[in-house]
């Protein structure tokens, strides 16, 4: 270990000289008057661009007015930063902090978003594209800040839920985790505010610690982008940004409240910030509880949650530096459907076949077991030097996640798990200027994760402690030739995992091993005509097997999990659990994935079409399968266990938007996925099914002295998931009727749930500060299950729900 | 180039903020004292006229584990005699250190049952075949909870004639749930035996 270490320390050193070096290569910066600000300006609402906007550097006579497409330039500026204003009459204007050194600004122009008067949208100021750049090829969605401040009252994998491909599977209605084209949990990365969100993302009852109000922009990266982000990205990264902490920004703030019916919940949240000459903050909190929901036919037995969190952000600006921090801390505590307890299978078989939760209780907002109580802190310091070879940013986090799962059993008031990890990120990054037509970035990255078990469960540890430490060297470039832009990205990560556990006997067992992993990724974006755009990438992406696949030994519900090091076969496919495996025994390959995603866009006119399609291509996909039934002293139990094998998905998105007036459109959308485990030849479990969708947007005609309305309708049909497994019965199981053994096909307990058709609709209203909406969800209130919510074998999906939030921004 | 410095020196405050090196510990989980499984039932079936005891014993000693659970012995009492039945249950899955699961049940009482079922006439007392199958039929309970509900660690048995049968015991585990007329269906089962009568 203390070899480790030592590489560790070298690492950590190496990483301050390479900086230091960089700055001893500063040029001096030239003062001729030939600097430029361009860009263009659009409406923040509709996107379409603004002409003949006045752009104007603040204390001095330069001045500009944008075209008619709203593309602008101001030229013969001395200065090393200034300062520009925007004006647009029956807009609101911007001010803006430009700083030259940034080349960024200047390879890619900006973005000035500007907000009606009386909107409530405050203008917007976007310098190249930060975060989601150096993958232009990808096709990206983004739920920007005024799509968020309609969804305060939701989880992210929810709110990103209703993009096109992307959905989400959950363990009732708190615990939510995204889904990407089939592929969720350790296959999705999570970004938040640029570091690797470090929770304890295995198995999929885990949900990410994170408020979305703290968010300004979510993207959802649909490839396998492990290049850029390193390891777990094989269906797609989900990238949180936060505040962007401009500068020259008068004082802004908000307070929003809201209630909903079903579950009784109430939430509130507020916000605070302003930006100076030289810095700039931002604060922000909010608070969420909501008590037992409710199906349209009876209550849910403890489906209760209570959130609060808080956030703040410092950014100190000096010539060509940047220097940013921020923190932010996340309280959970997350109610579980009690009546989806069962741990014995003849229990499982009385509650699946029942039509009606079997227990029942009247409304209340305290939560029970299971429930699972959860605390993430996050801490980021930046600094990034701006100079004539590019920006240098160097990133250090910190963040530590304690987590503690309660369940029903003797002694409930002792947590059955209890852990607490922690991760460091730390990142060095070049974003080198053009340079022999190439354009990119190339870092270095250390990565590291340090997760223990907490005494005085009385349980023998469900996962191991480990420490896991990865040190990555990567580099996407871009080069643009005519039409085409062509990218090219590499990384090799190597990491290093030590593991100590203990066996249900309380001995303790070892073990340390290694992955070295080599990713690429190549990508093209061809503007084939002014309407039609085709974009390509094919992206390989690779994760170590967590810890859970590897080593779970123990209950969950009534199934006897056991991990990849945890069980043996003899001959006659008689399962053996005596010992603890090592890679010597069992090789365990990292899972990779290969993804070739196609994009085609046709924007003209009223139409916007986007079409998606997908090969997605997964070598020693981790699963989790039947394996036998065991005896136990409370009666049969299935056992199941992880195995590995290829895995297949292939499949489309299409969204079609038609403008019908100015102040109406549509939208349809539809998802289609295939998949299976080919080398087995069977069907996955848990799959997407196929999903059709439509929208309709109004923007009223103004009425009780509203400044806006906006009426929209979302529909939405959800097959059956024709893909599902056979279906077994638990009481064919337990009569001996299905044979089960270490061979057996995988299974469902339940055919998988029929179609259904649900509507919501949505009112915004906003009158000078002062804003609010009116949201009715599952309107019909429709009795049905979502295929992807674990619950569905247990109990229908929610009910109707009306939601009022009313928010006073400034 | 001082500036430089400066700037340097505020680089560094704010990245030595957030450089914390995570430590290489080495340290595998404390142990634990599992008080939730049962691995080891032992019936005692003490004679009430000369206190002379005959047991009977289950075990599943890798617990979880794929090994499957054994009926160590048969029940074999005398005809027309009067036994107490207790028990000793335990958490024996680190052998060298077992945990007396009987009493946990008994500190949750209110949260506990156990439920019997045996063959037709094998005892006078109680009748019939046991409450497994109906909560309400007889089974002779000595002790109770805090709500005057029946909890079952501690019965009483008269055998009847020679036979052989067989005999069923099961330990509910019934929190938030349990009264006075819930049944052997309410609630998880904790352990469900069934071993061997002979009535000699």
């Amino acid at each position: 270990m203390l070899a480790v270490w030592q590489v560790i320390m070298k690492f950590k050193v190496l990483l301050l000289i390479v900086y230091l070096s960089f700055i001893a290569l500063q040029a001096i910066a030239i003062s001729d008057c030939d600097r430029i600000i361009s860009g263009r300006i659009l409406d923040q609402s509709t996107g379409e661009p603004l002409p003949f906007a006045v752009i104007k550097v603040i204390s001095s006579d330069n001045a500009t007015i944008s075209d008619e497409e709203g593309f602008f330039k101001l030229e013969n500026i001395c200065e090393d930063e200034v300062d520009f204003e925007v004006i647009f009459i029956g807009y609101k204007s911007v001010i803006h902090h430009h700083d030259f050194m940034n080349r960024e600004h200047i390879a890619n122009g900006h973005i000035v978003y500007m907000g009606q008067d009386e909107s409530l949208l405050e203008g917007v100021v976007v310098e190249g594209n930060e975060i989601v750049g150096g993958l232009e090829s990808l096709s990206v969605q983004q739920l920007g800040r005024s799509a968020l401040s309609s969804k305060t009252n939701q989880s992210l994998a929810a709110a990103i839920g209703e993009i096109q491909g992307v959905t989400f599977t959950s363990l009732g209605s708190n615990v939510q985790l995204p889904v990407i084209h089939g592929l969720y949990g350790n296959r999705i990365l999570i970004i938040n505010n640029n570091v690797k969100h470090g929770f304890q993302n295995w198995g999929d009852k885990h949900t990410a610690e994170i408020d979305i109000t703290s968010a300004d922009n979510i993207s959802v990266l649909k490839g396998a982008s492990g290049v850029r982000y390193g390891s777990e990205a094989l269906g797609g990264v989900v990238v949180l940004e936060g505040n962007p902490l401009s500068l020259s920004q008068e004082a802004y703030g908000g307070v929003s409240a809201g209630y909903q019916t079903n579950g009784r919940g109430y939430n509130a949240n507020a916000f605070y910030g302003e930006g100076k000459e030289r810095f700039s903050y931002h604060v922000g909190g909010s608070f969420r509880r909501v008590g037992d929901r409710s199906a349209p036919d009876y209550l849910l037995y403890n489906t209760g949650m209570g959130e609060y969190s808080v956030n703040a952000g410092f950014r100190y600006h000096l010539p060509q530096w940047d220097f940013k921090a921020y923190y932010s801390f996340v309280d959970q505590e997350l109610g579980i459907l009690r009546p989806s307890v069962a741990r014995t299978i003849e229990k499982f078989a009385e509650i699946v076949e029942a039509d009606e939760p079997i227990l029942m209780r009247d409304f209340t907002y305290s939560i029970d077991e299971p429930r699972q109580d959860l605390a993430h802190h996050l801490a980021t310091s930046e600094v990034d030097w701006y100079s004539s070879i590019g920006k240098l940013s160097l990133l250090a986090s910190y963040q530590v996640n304690h987590r503690k799962e309660f369940d029903v059993r003797r002694n409930a008031e002792l947590p059955v798990i209890d852990l607490t990890l922690t991760t460091t990120d730390n990142r060095l990054e070049w974003y080198h200027p053009e340079f022999g037509g190439m354009e990119g970035t190339v870092g270095l990255q250390f990565f590291s994760q340090n997760n223990d078990n907490n005494p005085g469960t009385g349980s023998t540890p469900f996962i191991p402690n480990y420490n896991n430490y990865r040190t990555s060297l990567f580099a996407v470039e871009s080069l643009k030739k005519g039409e085409n832009t062509y990218e090219l990205g590499l990384r090799l990560d190597h990491e290093f995992i030590s593991v100590r556990g203990r066996e249900t006997n309380q001995d303790i067992f070892r073990n340390e091993f290694s992955y070295t992993n080599l990713t690429a990724t190549f990508g093209m974006v061809r503007e084939i005509s002014s309407e039609w755009n085709f974009r390509s990438n094919v992206g390989t992406a690779w994760r170590a097997p967590n810890m859970a696949e590897l080593y779970s030994f123990g209950q969950d519900g009534f199934r006897i999990v056991y991990g990849l090091w945890r069980y043996e076969a003899d001959e006659d496919g008689q399962l053996s659990t005596d010992r603890v495996l090592t890679g010597q025994d069992r090789e365990v390959n990292a899972e990779k994935g290969i993804k070739w995603i196609n994009e085609f866009r046709y924007q003209k006119d009223r139409h916007d079409l986007a079409l998606t399609g997908y090969v997605n291509y997964i070598d020693n996909f981790i699963f989790l399968r039947p394996g036998g039934l065991g005896s136990f002293l409370w009666g049969p139990g299935p056992i199941y266990i992880y195995d590995q094998a290829d895995a297949l998905f292939i499949g489309a998105d299409v969204t079609y938007r038609h403008r019908f007036t100015e102040n109406l459109k549509g939208t349809l959308g539809a998802s289609y996925l295939w998949s299976r485990n080919v080398e087995r030849d069977e069907p996955l479990i848990n799959q997407p099914p196929i999903n059709l969708n439509a929208e309709i947007g109004w923007d009223t005609p103004s009425f009780l002295g509203l400044d806006q309305s906006k009426l929209i309708l979302q529909t939405s049909y959800t097959f059956r998931q024709f893909q599902a497994p056979r279906t077994v019965s638990p009481d064919d199981l337990i009569s001996g009727e299905e044979e089960f053994t270490i061979d057996s096909e995988i299974f469902d307990f339940k055919d998988a749930p029929d179609g259904y058709f649900l509507a919501n609709m949505l009112w915004q209203w906003q009158k000078g500060k002062l804003g609010g909406q009116l949201e009715v969800r599952n309107i019909l209130n429709t009795s049905y299950r979502d295929y992807l919510n674990q619950m569905w074998l247990f109990a229908d999906d929610l009910g109707r729900n009306v939601l009022i939030t009313f928010n006073y921004n400034f | 180039m001082k500036n430089l410095k400066n700037y340097l020196s505020i680089a560094l405050l704010v990245l030595g903020s957030g450089f914390i090196f995570t430590a290489c510990d080495d340290d595998a989980p404390e142990p634990e004292n599992t008080v939730e499984l049962i691995t080891n039932v032992t019936l005692i079936f003490t004679n009430t006229a000369d206190n002379s005891t005959v047991t009977a014993r289950a075990v599943d000693p890798d617990g979880i584990g794929a090994q499957p659970i054994q009926i160590l012995d048969d029940i074999e009492l005398a005809a027309n005699t009067t036994y107490t039945l207790t028990y000793e249950i335990l958490d024996a899955q680190d052998p060298t250190d077992p945990e007396d699961i009987g009493e946990e049940i008994e500190e949750e009482d209110d949260e506990h049952q156990l439920f019997y079922g045996f063959t037709e006439g094998a005892f006078v007392n109680p009748v019939g075949n046991g409450n497994i199958d109906n909560a309400a039929d007889p089974v002779d309970y000595n002790d109770q909870d805090g709500n005057g509900c029946a909890l079952g660690l501690d019965t009483s048995w008269t055998t009847g004639d020679a036979q052989t049968g067989t005999f069923r015991t099961r330990l509910q585990h019934q929190p938030d749930i349990k009264t006075c007329t819930t049944g052997a269906n309410d609630g998880d089962t904790d352990f469900d035996l069934t071993f061997v009568l002979i009535i000699n």
